[in-house]
């Protein structure tokens, strides 16, 4: 077993640095390119060691210190960070396919026990970062423990690290084997895949949404006397009693079973620590007997599925812009299949919405008002104002990476008698349509939901999204032919997401070409005080963005000729 | 690849051999304005590729190595976006593809996504879009491989009358029993050099009259002086 168990490791290990050392790159710019995408794996990589030896420092500390009477902060630091790697125990299978561990088909084919596999596949979690981590801490804790002449407590500490760890491990093998389990039906993967993409930025909002509506001080303070005088009679409500199991089951996470063990060997409550060591061994053991399980189930049938997707096809070859070749709107429909039949694309049109429905249920729920801190929504157009911000913003994963998300499908294009312009004017088209949507949708429904403000300045901001569409456009299709990234839309986490530094430069450049037509607004209603004017300055501004969005497009398609060999060969 | 001086006859079907990574793909790529070739000059139905390439492409038809498929269109929009590309007429686009998709067996799969395709489907698919534009010259990167008997056996026919009206096929295969079926001319690469071109009959009494395309081949890439390897242990 330790054989095989060594050959993984070695072919993780050569996976890992063949992908750092040899990159295929064609010319300097696709190095560049692939320099930068690199960037952080290798800062990570070159941070884990010293992040490492500190954590162990930091455990070698909390323990020195834990026998005494004193609460040890660092100690619960320590607590905080074991949490948090429990939850990319979870997290990070989901959101890194990069750090996929699981090709069970090619597994299948080597001459190797199944109960081998398991523990291969297991030992694979040793390698993540936080598991890593999290190793050191543990370790720091138990030597610090034994350094304070606490033997007992030091072996008792030993055993939970050693426990905790194995509890991460089966953690992060439980959590892999289920997402293959999940996602080896492709519908119900994409499905799971929109559904998680479009939660994870909304539960940030969430605790504002669903919490109680703003009340003065008076109604504060009644609130908090009547919680009092219930505590007082022993009763509690239905959200205290929530809080209270919560808390209890909160007590049983592998985090704070070692925690609680720890701590009570290094008080000399060693018979509790080992019954909470008992625990925390018991909770590892459950997490990797439910691991083996699903790996099973996993081996049992490891080739994917999906029933045959069928898609209506009546309005392909239908609608025209006029002054658009066909040509043109064929690619920008292409681009639009792309975009609403995969979960990365359905997420652009429908995570705006979600953003404005969140922020018009705190407008309702606040008398028309919600602060920010660094800024006040107070109304219908500041909400549409907001929503339009969020649609420009939400197309940057595919506007930065036009070429790329098509795959082979950009060879077929590349081998087809299209212009260069006709290709990217096709694609800003698309893109355009999307923004435009959701945009006037967001802005229909804050007008219908919060109406006022001048009917000027509703134009006026229709205008100024198109004018900043039109500016910014070319410019991220420049900046999609020179960092390209292949993708998989299908995916959750980083595997769908675009090259970095065109996520930075294409979000500075809608930051940077929506200023004039801030300044057209505040030049309008601020300086000249006649809103009625701002819609007429921002069609002149429009104009100007649409006129030079032309001469911008030449130069971008000078652009992506100049690394069209590289974009297909790209895969 | 260096020193590929190719001259494919108008209305030829031409066999594109040469062992793996030997540069056949890499010459249609080159051919088909994949690739820039860093020297030298390429003329495609006496149109220059680099310089006209649009309408270099209105004249071809190319099933590349990799299939070259949106994998979120249909097979129906996939032809449909082929045809407008191309500025067929629709109602031509619309018979030409109803054919076309009878003829890969994939009429029932006209409205499945590319994704879900086997690979043999997706190799049929995109041999039809090479097809929809009726080209004048068709560039086939293996195009039977992963295909099956019955389609296989309708496609050679089908590639040998577009080649009776004076179409023009530059076709790389492995398997060398159909190249030597349906090709009139080879042309062998081997080590980014062109070895042998020419009719196959020539080049097979040139090689001191070998008997089949395959003693051909091995002759001219020089797999005959390789020593043979005895696995022994097997």
């Amino acid at each position: 077993m330790l054989r095989i168990l060594r050959a993984f490791a070695w072919m993780r290990w050569r996976v890992l640095m063949n992908s750092l050392e040899r990159t295929g790159a064609r010319d300097t710019v696709e190095r560049l390119s692939l320099a930068i995408e690199q960037i952080g794996p290798i800062i990570a990589l070159a941070l884990l060691l010293p992040s490492a030896i500190g954590l162990a420092g930091l455990g070698t500390y909390a323990g020195y210190w834990l026998p005494g009477p004193d609460r040890v902060v660092v100690f619960d630091a320590l607590r905080v960070l074991l949490l948090i790697a429990s939850g990319f125990c979870v997290l990070g299978p989901l959101l890194m396919p990069s750090m996929e561990r699981t090709n069970t088909v090619r597994l299948l084919l080597l001459p190797i026990p199944r109960r081998t596999l398991y523990v291969a596949h297991a030992a694979s979690a040793f390698g993540d970062p936080w598991v890593l981590l999290a190793v050191a801490a543990v370790t720091g804790v138990s030597a610090g423990l034994l350094l304070a002449g606490a033997v007992v407590a030091a072996a008792l500490a030993l055993l939970a690290g050693a426990s905790i760890v194995m509890a991460l491990v089966g953690l992060t093998t439980l959590c892999a084997s289920l997402l293959h389990l999940v996602f080896r039906d492709r519908r119900r993967g994409e499905l799971l895949a929109l559904i998680f993409i479009l939660v994870v930025p909304i539960l940030g909002l969430l605790p504002s949404v669903m919490g109680p509506q703003s009340q003065t001080r008076e109604e504060r303070r009644a609130e908090r006397q009547a919680r009092a005088e219930r505590r007082a009679r022993g009763e509690e409500s239905r959200n205290e009693r929530g809080i209270r199991i919560a808390l209890r089951a909160y007590g049983f996470l592998p985090s704070e079973l070692y925690v609680r063990t720890t701590r009570e060997a290094a008080h000399g409550e060693h018979r509790t620590a080992v019954a909470s060591l008992a625990g925390l061994g018991l909770s590892a053991g459950i997490l990797h007997a439910f691991g083996i399980l699903s790996f099973s189930g996993l081996l049992r049938s490891p080739g994917s599925s999906a029933r045959r997707q069928a898609a209506r096809t009546t309005w392909f070859d239908r609608g025209r812009i006029p002054g658009v070749s066909r040509a043109t709107m064929a690619v920008a429909r292409a681009q639009l299949c792309l975009t609403l039949r995969t979960p990365r694309g359905r997420s652009m049109l429908l995570s705006p919405l979600l953003v404005f429905g969140m922020f018009a249920i705190l407008l309702r729920r606040n008398a028309g008002v919600f602060d920010a801190g660094f800024a006040t929504l107070s109304n219908g157009l500041g909400l549409a104002t907001v929503s339009a911000g969020t649609c420009l913003l939400a197309i940057l994963p595919f506007a930065v990476n036009q070429f790329a998300i098509d795959r082979t499908g950009l060879t077929l294009v590349l081998l087809s008698p299209l212009g260069r312009r006709e290709l990217l004017v096709g694609k800003a088209i698309a893109n355009g349509v999307l923004v435009s949507a959701s945009t006037l949708f967001c802005a229909a429904a804050s007008w219908m939901l919060l109406p006022g403000g001048h009917p000027a300045l509703w134009i006026n901001l229709l205008l100024a999204v198109a004018a900043t569409y039109a500016l910014a456009a070319p410019g991220v299709a420049a900046l999609s032919a020179v960092f390209p990234r292949p993708v998989d839309l299908n995916s959750i986490g980083r595997g769908s997401n675009a090259h970095g530094a065109a996520n930075l430069l294409g979000l500075l450049l809608f930051a940077a070409a929506s200023v004039p037509s801030i300044l057209v607004t505040l030049v309008a209603t601020g300086l000249l005080r006649r809103p009625v004017l701002a819609p007429i300055l921002m069609l002149g501004w429009f104009g100007i963005c649409w006129l030079s969005s032309g001469v911008l497009f030449e130069a971008a398609a000078l652009v992506f000729d100049r690394r069209r060999e590289n974009l297909g060969l790209q895969r | 690849m260096d020193g590929i001086d190719l001259a494919v006859p108008t209305g030829s079907f031409f066999g594109f051999l040469g062992p793996n990574g030997a540069g056949k793909s890499t010459t249609i790529k080159c051919l088909t304005g994949l690739l820039r070739p860093s020297s030298g000059t390429m003329r495609i139905l006496g149109l220059d590729p680099l310089a006209d390439a649009v309408a270099v492409k209105r004249r071809i038809g190319v099933v590349p190595e990799d299939l070259a498929l949106f994998d979120r269109l249909t097979a129906l929009e996939t032809l449909t976006f082929v045809a407008e590309v191309h500025g067929l007429d629709r109602t031509i686009a619309r018979d030409r593809a109803t054919d076309l998709l009878q003829l890969m067996d994939l009429e029932s799969a006209g409205s499945t996504l590319v994704t879900d395709f086997s690979h043999g489907m997706r190799k049929k698919l995109s041999l039809a879009a090479a097809l929809l534009p009726a080209p004048r010259l068709l560039f086939l990167d293996e195009p039977f491989e992963g295909i099956d008997a019955v389609a296989s056996r309708q496609i050679k026919d089908l590639l040998q009358s577009f080649v009776a009206r004076g179409g023009t096929i530059f076709l790389t295969s492995h398997i060398l029993e159909i190249v030597e079926r349906l090709s009139t001319h080879i042309g062998v690469i081997a080590g980014g050099r062109l070895v042998a071109q020419g009719p196959i009959e020539e080049l097979r009494a040139g090689a001191s009259g070998a008997s089949s395309l395959e003693e051909l081949f091995i002759t001219l890439v020089g797999g005959d002086t390789r020593a043979p390897v005895a696995l022994d242990w097997i």
